[in-house]
């Protein structure tokens, strides 16, 4: 009996334990290198992936909550056109620096966007406020951000 | 599945608590901090019978499963629950963690078992056999000690129809979004006619398990908010004796006094409102 779910669109399962940290099945043996491991203890969300349409931090969940869900990961999410805005937007502002916090911080943003494709500032913050950067000093996220939605308007 | 099983009923749920050792799973945001990849966990999103907000004639009942952003974003929650979750740790972890586990982890830091005392909720707790409705303060007998079987499970939290309309909500921690609060208050109350009719406070974070204090509670009671300045010493001086946290981290005094300011700075909100 194994633990079925959604992987970037595509059906998955799990034999192993449920009791597993899916952080580490992702990265291991569903080849998933940008779900980081920062903290492992839900406080950087280096780990951030998007399921059943909300971030959460991966290091935070075992195996068997996966069961039945829809899972989104960076690798999956680099090939929407809201990846490429997000992308670009971040280059533009100068958001990434050593990238480690980078994909957690597209899907945060990817998750703020889609609950308010409009988002003020505060809203913005809120929504970054559980990935933490060591390099930007956060202005420059925020910035993205607030680029995105107005760059790819119509797309959120 | 290896070490889990994830039902989609409660019955089935009800059945495999029964028969078998297992550690009831909602978001797993307190299990995988001490995370020792042993034992079986009995995964709950999948039951749908947990995950629901509803009302009826008695009750606003939150199933147990529902994670803190299902709470925030629904529109029966009072809004005093809504702030405080709001105060919550992080998007990420509020989209994981339940209710249920809020509870059921034991803490007398937990945030939304601080209201939970404060409206004076109860909880449905279900086994293969049945249901028993317990109420809040007596569900925590102690630090992590829970009035709870080995086969049971937290399947509602049940809060009153009509709770009063006014509230204060304070956290005050370390850090603004992450950490676990060192110190939490909740106060409600309501004014009718000019006199305060209803009065509720509760603290978490300064003993083993949430605080509250009906019986200095019921000193504002019947008080015309006009004559709160009269009453407040006698409120605070009840209070000083009712209120006696344990040392910690933080002293026992500073935390009595953190707590009596927070009463007198409620005593001087119900004025201005
Ligand atoms: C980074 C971080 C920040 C946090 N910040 C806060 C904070 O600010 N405030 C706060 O209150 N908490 C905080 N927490 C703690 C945690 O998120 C909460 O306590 C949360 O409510 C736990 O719920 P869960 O569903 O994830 O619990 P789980 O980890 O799934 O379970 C916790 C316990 O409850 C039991 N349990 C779960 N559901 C049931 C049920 N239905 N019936 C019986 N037993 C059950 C489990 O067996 C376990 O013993 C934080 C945690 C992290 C990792
Ligand atoms: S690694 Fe998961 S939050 Fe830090
Ligand atoms: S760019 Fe280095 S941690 Fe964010």
């Amino acid at each position: 009996m194994s633990i079925p779910f959604t992987l970037n669109g595509k059906p998955a399962a799990y034999e192993g334990s449920a009791t597993d940290r899916l952080v580490d099945i992702l990265r291991k043996d569903f080849k998933c290198p940008g779900v980081k491991v920062g903290c492992n203890e839900g406080e950087c969300g280096a780990c951030s992936i998007i399921m059943d349409g909300v971030l959460i931090n991966a290091c935070m969940v075992a195996a068997g909550r996966a069961y039945d869900t829809e899972i989104i990961t960076i690798e999956g999410f680099r090939e929407t056109e809201k990846f490429a805005v997000l992308d670009r937007c971040f280059a533009e502002t100068g958001a990434v620096q050593c990238g480690f916090c980078t994909p957690g911080m597209i899907l945060a943003a990817e998750c703020i966007l889609t609950k308010n494709p409009n988002p003020n500032e505060a809203e913005i913050r809120d929504g970054l406020s559980g990935n933490m950067c060591r390099c930007t000093g956060y202005n420059a996220i925020v910035h993205a951000v607030a680029l995105a939605a107005k760059e790819g308007k119509g797309l959120w | 599945m290896v070490n889990g099983y994830a039902p989609q009923t409660l019955r089935e749920a009800l059945e495999i608590k029964r028969k078998e050792q297992v550690s009831p799973y909602g978001g797993g945001t307190d299990l995988m901090v001490d995370h020792h990849r042993t034992g079986t966990y009995l995964f709950l999103h999948r039951i749908a019978e947990m995950q629901e907000i509803k009302q009826d004639d008695n009750y606003l009942r939150l199933g147990a499963g529902c994670t803190f952003t299902e709470v925030q974003e629904h529109a029966l929650t009072p809004p005093i629950l809504k702030e405080a979750i709001s105060r919550i740790a992080a998007p990420a972890i509020r989209n994981l963690g339940t209710i249920g586990g809020n509870i059921g982890n034991g803490s007398a830091k937990a945030d939304s078992v601080l209201v939970f005392f404060a409206l004076d909720a109860k909880l449905r707790l279900m086994d293969a056999d049945g249901e028993r409705i317990v109420p809040i303060h007596a569900f925590y007998k102690g630090r992590k000690a829970l009035d709870l079987a080995l086969d049971e499970l937290i399947v509602e939290i049940l809060l009153p129809r009509v709770i009063p309309t006014r509230y204060v909500y304070h956290k005050i921690g370390a850090r603004a979004a992450l950490a676990i609060s060192r110190l939490s208050f909740a106060g409600l109350w309501n004014v009718e006619g000019g006199k305060i009719t209803a009065c509720s406070t509760a603290f978490g974070a300064i003993d083993q398990v949430v605080v509250r204090i009906p019986e200095v509670d019921k000193i504002l009671i019947g008080t015309p908010v006009a004559e709160l300045d009269s009453v407040k010493e006698r409120y605070l001086a009840a209070a000083g004796e009712a209120i006696n946290p344990i040392d910690g981290r933080i002293s026992a005094h500073y935390r009595k006094t953190v707590c009596l300011n927070l009463l007198d700075d409620f005593v001087e909100t119900m004025k201005k409102a």
